[in-house]
């Protein structure tokens, strides 16, 4: 099974995709679409997505989607606000 | 800018298609997709067409040199969007270079369908366009035709590699997942489909 691009990711990658190639062949092309993988995933996609904003690849992946969007599941927010707003460390000046 | 078209026919169902293109990666043949990342997937609770969007990171090949005059790390991030309709049977995947824009641009889209003269194979069509990008415009035909040859080539490879893959998949089918993954492993996958942009 392929990595992840943050090494601690890998593992709750792996058993994400475990589970979603199950969950393919066995229900989905079935017809059961409901989903069996979620937490799996979000726990992955935590992980991840803070990967991604340390390597700078948010943005560049942000400004992709403006030429080709990915639709959202109707149920998620439309926009992917991303923590824009946490300025917490004010860093402590000394001249 | 180039085009590229090749369609091939794969003698497996849709269904082995598009379950082992899933699990394409890692592959010998491709070591230099080190990682492939799911951004975001769902299924549309309207149509049932299930998304997917992917980043590849790949080793670049290209000699250091060359990435220093062009100023690219040696890492390169390639993004694949796709959908799936299990009703049609139709597999769309688009993927686009991330880094290196300045140097190349590639466009790719592949679909898998179902081959109406043969329900027990899957029709295999790949498309993409080849743009040499603003670093490199004074030698853009060079380029372009550099790369279309390159290209070629890959997507030559890649879908042999591929075949190999389902062949093992097949023989696999009624075994537990994991099976399938290492078999998927131990052998080839369809380099071109993805990775061809990210190895230029």
């Amino acid at each position: 099974m392929s990595s992840s691009i943050g090494e601690k990711c890998t593992n709750i990658k792996q058993e994400y995709d475990s589970c979603f190639n199950s969950w393919y062949s066995e229900k989905f092309l079935k017809g059961d679409a409901s989903p069996e993988c979620d937490d799996l995933f979000f726990k992955y996609k935590d992980c991840l997505m803070k990967v991604l904003e340390e390597k700078k690849l948010d943005t560049l992946l942000a400004d992709a989607r403006k030429d080709n969007p990915f639709p959202n599941a109707s149920s998620s927010s439309s926009a992917p606000s991303s923590s824009s707003s946490s300025t917490n460390s004010e860093s402590t000046r000394k001249d | 800018m180039k085009f590229f078209q090749a369609t091939h026919k794969f003698d497996h169902s849709w269904a082995q298609v598009t379950a082992a293109n899933w699990m394409k990666y890692p592959n010998e043949q491709c070591p230099h997709v080190i990682a492939v990342d799911v951004l975001d997937r769902h299924v549309d609770p309207e149509t049932g067409v299930l998304r997917t969007e992917r980043l590849l990171t790949c080793n670049q090949n290209a000699p250091a040199l060359v990435l220093k005059f062009l100023g690219g790390s040696t890492l390169s991030y390639v993004r694949e969007t796709s959908e799936l309709d299990p009703k049609t049977k139709k597999l769309t995947m688009r993927t686009q270079n991330l880094s290196m824009c300045n140097v190349l641009i590639i466009n790719e889209t592949v679909t898998y369908t179902v081959n109406p003269q043969d329900e027990s194979s899957t029709m295999f069509k790949q498309e993409a366009q080849i743009v040499a990008g603003s670093a490199l415009s004074r030698f853009s035909s060079y380029v372009e035709d550099f790369c279309l040859t390159r290209f070629r080539d890959n997507a030559a490879v890649g879908r042999a590699g591929f075949e190999m893959v389902l062949e093992k998949f097949k023989a696999a089918s009624h075994e537990a997942t994991s099976q399938l993954e290492k078999a998927t492993v131990a052998t080839a996958a369809a380099a071109a489909v993805n990775a061809a942009g990210a190895s230029l």
